[in-house]
């Protein structure tokens, strides 16, 4: 793939008004087991050329994989095809215009040239480490390098390199399923044995179930778990939906809607995180106070919103929840009693306005009484509006990297909305 | 095509046990339409070719998008060195294929105007003309019409001596009514989830009647009222809310590699193990589902699947026992069938096949009955339309599902429309609580177009079906 040579060819027999061209060139190598052996093992690139056209109000757009001359001309007869016959957009943007685009570094050279027989070690070393204590191990390691330019008629030019390397292992011993996930854009972080023996620490914990019934109570979030719901509430977080009335958020921009202990960012500024120069729409990245001390200080929102109401786009590029310095243990000190939750499963909205979402706990669920630890418990459902659960924040941990693009704490929260059970 | 011949001949030189190749140019027409701001509009072409070796019993998989002789050899190498890797790793577990004989044959989707061909200005005036529609109802805050056109061609070959011309197409229109009222905001859609079908489904539709409906009735729901506390009611489930219930409760957990634990670490495992089969209570006598992928319009029905085994009809829960699994070859063999259901499909060239829920249905009453005499007959319960929240656990038995339309059944009769109810239920008492399903005449269709699944991740496409059913004794109450 050669991104001049497609920009030249593109420039050069163009005749709509305005384009913007966007490539994107992945090469990955995913390496899938389970029960310990392999059961999928891919490699090979991806390629993704869009092109994006208009003619005056009218646009038109189109994708392919491949970048000889022939595709290309495919590629621009196709998007100019569709934009000459596309009706007058109201909502209609031109492509965006050159500007100083912040530095990222999202690529490591050690992670980029990890080879397959490196990936198949680490997946023999965690194999051996569950036989070695008669349970199965299931996951994936997989190792991606990408290269991603948007290039527009009107002078945006932006790039950005990427890599990530991750390695996730559900072990199951007897009836004990629990999770440990590394994803980062850095392999080194990666400590195999580290994490093997969080897994296994987990798993013992875990041993012993006892039931438990559904209820309102105190549960502190692994960082696996905020993760899960954290996304959720923020893709309901749309300036222009809810300014049109269908989110929570309506009419809340500047004020407290959040608990005070709750802030949330997009940033540049921790190099741990993956994040991005620049946005899809051509506008650069810059440091997002999302919530602030509780306070909703803006939401994503697209050009064409951003100019009509006199505000300036953003998009969620990453998720930073600033934590404290509450351990576990501290935790279980200031409730009664609660529950440890290692992840969520298969969240979605229950009622969109009230930001209402259902989801499973997955991986184990611990109990806590009197500041200890008692027994592991069965899975349960929780009905919970994320926004109204972080006023009932009481303490924060650590914060942790829950995958390349999310650093976040544990949290402990008050009355946790639970309202039915698995048997396991 | 030279390269099927150039590609296995090489594969089998290089020691391969098996060997497939599929040549796939798939190519998506996507045009998202609201309140009359073409949002997007985009052709979307990916070609390429994927190579599977199986080797001293472990995959190897490698994919291109360059077509030259050195290129695909070269992609041949990687998957054959790919599968030596996965062997030393499985050289104490290996992985076995079921039996398969060769097929030189072709299957193309009966369509009578090729979706793609339709001219774009003909959609987007009809989506325009919906949208109008929709926005002139006071009230109507949002309307889109979403239109999802789909096309697959695929050549596939092994070192079976399999040769196969597969073209399959599907079209997928969804439009949504949002109204908001007093606070609150309700949306109400149309869709029917996609069929294997070409543009003459759309003309049949009638959209702009179907526009009407949605906008009056998201204009209804947003107003209606909320159902109290939860309740054990009756339950009766229109085909198109359903055919998310049984995709999530029945055809997720009798994928054979979910059974295995082959999904244990992302989409989860399964409680319908090995042990039940034949003899497991699953539901009750009257639930009877058929895997099909033989189905006229079904999403799943491509002839043969990515293993080369041709689409088959069988029972997956018969009489309310269950009865066999959707497998691939390479799932069969773990519990002993010398043969596959042929359920292995691939999204993209790019993407390794993995065992798929195939097209899955519940077949209906045998006895004469219609929706209004099942109505007629409950006492108190909840009729519920069209789909919404969804959430089910990872071992597919603890289930909660919303919807998008609900009236309330009193003796016998809708009573009131509702809005945000929910269920709550589990395996094995949700499909033991049907007691009564309409007869043939009510029976519909009902596609899933985005089946998320696979580590990476796949989006597959499969078509359920059923008349409307009544399930007795279900937890049903308002949302919080």
């Amino acid at each position: 793939m050669n991104i001049e040579r497609i920009a030249q060819y593109i420039k050069q027999h163009v005749t709509a008004d305005d384009y913007t061209l966007s490539v994107s060139n992945w090469d990955s190598h995913e390496t899938r087991f389970a029960q310990n052996s392999i059961t999928q093992h891919i490699a090979g690139p991806k390629l993704d050329i869009t092109l994006h056209v208009s003619y005056g109000s009218k646009s038109g757009s189109c994708t392919v994989n491949q970048d000889d001359d022939t595709t290309l001309a495919f590629l621009l007869k196709t998007a100019e095809d569709i934009a000459k016959i596309a009706p007058e957009d109201p909502e209609f943007m031109p492509s965006a215009t050159a500007v100083a685009l912040p530095e990222v570094d999202n690529c490591d050279a050690e992670t980029r040239s990890l080879s397959p027989k490196q990936m198949v070690e680490i997946v023999q070393k965690a194999i051996d480490k569950a036989k070695a204590m008669d349970a199965t191990v299931s996951g994936m390691t997989e190792k991606h390098y990408g290269e991603s330019y948007l290039l527009t008629k009107n002078g945006f030019v932006g790039n950005n390199r990427r890599t990530e390397f991750g390695h996730s292992m559900t072990l199951k011993k007897g009836t004990v399923e629990t999770k440990v996930d590394y994803n980062a854009k850095r392999f080194a972080p990666f400590n195999l044995d580290k994490d093997f023996a969080r897994l296994a620490a987990q798993a013992t914990a875990l041993e012993g179930m006892q039931s438990f019934e559904p209820e309102k109570i105190a549960v502190i979030l692994r960082p696996g778990a905020l993760q899960e719901l954290m996304w959720f509430m923020g893709w309901m977080m749309n300036r222009r939906q809810s300014d049109e009335g269908f989110t929570p958020f309506t009419d809340q921009l500047g004020k407290p809607f959040f608990g005070d202990k709750f802030s949330w960012y997009s940033t540049l500024l921790r190099p741990e995180l993956s994040s991005t120069p620049y946005s899809f729409e051509g506008y650069a990245s810059v440091e997002i106070p999302w919530v602030e001390n509780g306070v909703l200080k803006t939401m994503p929102t697209n050009r064409y919103w951003a100019q009509k109401v006199g505000s300036t786009p953003s998009s969620t590029y990453n998720m930073y929840i600033p934590g404290g310095t509450a351990t576990e243990e501290e935790m279980m000190q200031l409730v009664p009693r609660g529950l440890i939750i290692n992840r969520f499963w298969y969240i979605r909205t229950v009622d969109a306005k009230k930001g209402e979402l259902t989801g499973m706990t997955r991986d184990g669920v611990l109990y806590f009484e009197d500041g200890k630890v008692k027994n592991a418990i069965n899975n349960l459902r929780f009905n919970e509006i994320p926004h109204a659960a972080t006023r009932r924040i009481l303490a924060l941990g650590a914060n942790e990297l829950a995958s390349s693009h999310a650093l976040l704490p544990t949290m402990l929260i008050d009355g946790f909305n639970f309202v039915d059970k698995t048997t396991f | 095509m030279k390269y099927l011949d150039l590609a296995m001949n090489a594969a089998s030189s290089l020691g391969a046990e098996y060997a497939d190749i599929r040549i796939q140019k798939t190519t998506d027409q996507v045009i998202y339409l609201q309140n009359l701001s073409l949002k997007h509009t985009n052709t979307e072409v990916v070609h390429g070719y994927g190579i599977r070796v199986f080797k001293d019993g472990a995959w190897g998989f490698a994919h291109s998008n360059v077509f030259s002789d050195e290129a695909l050899l070269a992609t041949v190498q990687k998957a054959v060195d790919i599968a030596a890797l996965s062997a030393s790793v499985n050289k104490h577990k290996k992985l076995r294929l079921a039996p398969e004989r060769s097929y030189i044959a072709t299957y193309k989707t009966p369509v009578e105007i090729d979706s793609i061909e339709v001219p774009l200005q003909e959609k987007v005036e009809l989506m325009m003309e919906v949208n109008r529609t929709m926005m002139a109802y006071e009230g109507i805050k949002q309307a889109v019409f979403y239109l999802v056109i789909h096309k697959d061609e695929k050549l596939f070959a092994s070192t079976l001596g399999t040769r196969l011309d597969i073209n399959t197409q599907f079209i997928d229109p969804m439009i949504i009514a949002t109204a908001n009222y007093e606070g609150d905001s309700q949306s109400r859609t149309f869709d029917e989830g996609g069929k294997a079908v070409g543009w003459e489904w759309i003309l049949s539709l009638d959209l702009i009647e179907k526009a009407k409906q949605i906008a009056e009735e998201a204009l209804i729901k947003v107003k209606a009222d909320v159902l109290g506390p939860e309740s054990r009611r009756s339950l009766i489930l229109d085909p198109n809310h359903l055919g998310l219930t049984m995709h999530e409760s029945v055809g997720h957990p009798t994928e054979l590699d979910r059974v295995l634990g082959w999904e244990a670490d992302y989409a989860g495992i399964s409680f319908a193990t090995p042990e039940k089969l034949k003899n497991y209570r699953y539901g009750s006598e009257i639930v009877n589902f058929m895997g099909d992928n033989t189905l006229c319009e079904g999403l799943a029905t491509h002839g043969f699947d990515d293993d080369g085994v041709p689409g088959q009809k069988w029972h997956i829960i018969k009489d309310g026992i269950l009865n066999e699994y959707g497998s691939t070859r390479d799932t069969a063999m773990e519990i002993g069938l010398d043969y596959s259901r042929g359920c292995n499909r691939a999204t993209y060239y790019f993407d390794q096949p993995i065992n798929r829920i195939p097209n899955l249905y519940l077949m209906p009453g045998t006895k004469p009955l219609t929706p209004g005499e099942l109505i007629a007959d409950t006492e108190d319960g909840v009729y519920i339309q069209g789909r919404g929240s969804f959430s089910i656990d990872q071992h597919r038995v603890n289930f909660q599902f919303g919807g998008d339309f609900f009236w309330e059944i009193k003796n016998g009769k809708l009573f009131r429309p509702l809005k945000k109810v929910i269920y709550k239920s589990c395996n094995p008492e949700f499909w033991n609580s049907c007691d009564a399903i309409a007869d043939e005449r009510f029976w519909r269709p009902f596609g899933v177009v985005n089946c998320g699944k696979g580590q990476p991740s796949q989006s597959a496409r499969m078509t359920h079906g059923s008349a409307p059913a009544r399930f007795r004794n279900i937890r049903v109450g308002g949302s919080q």
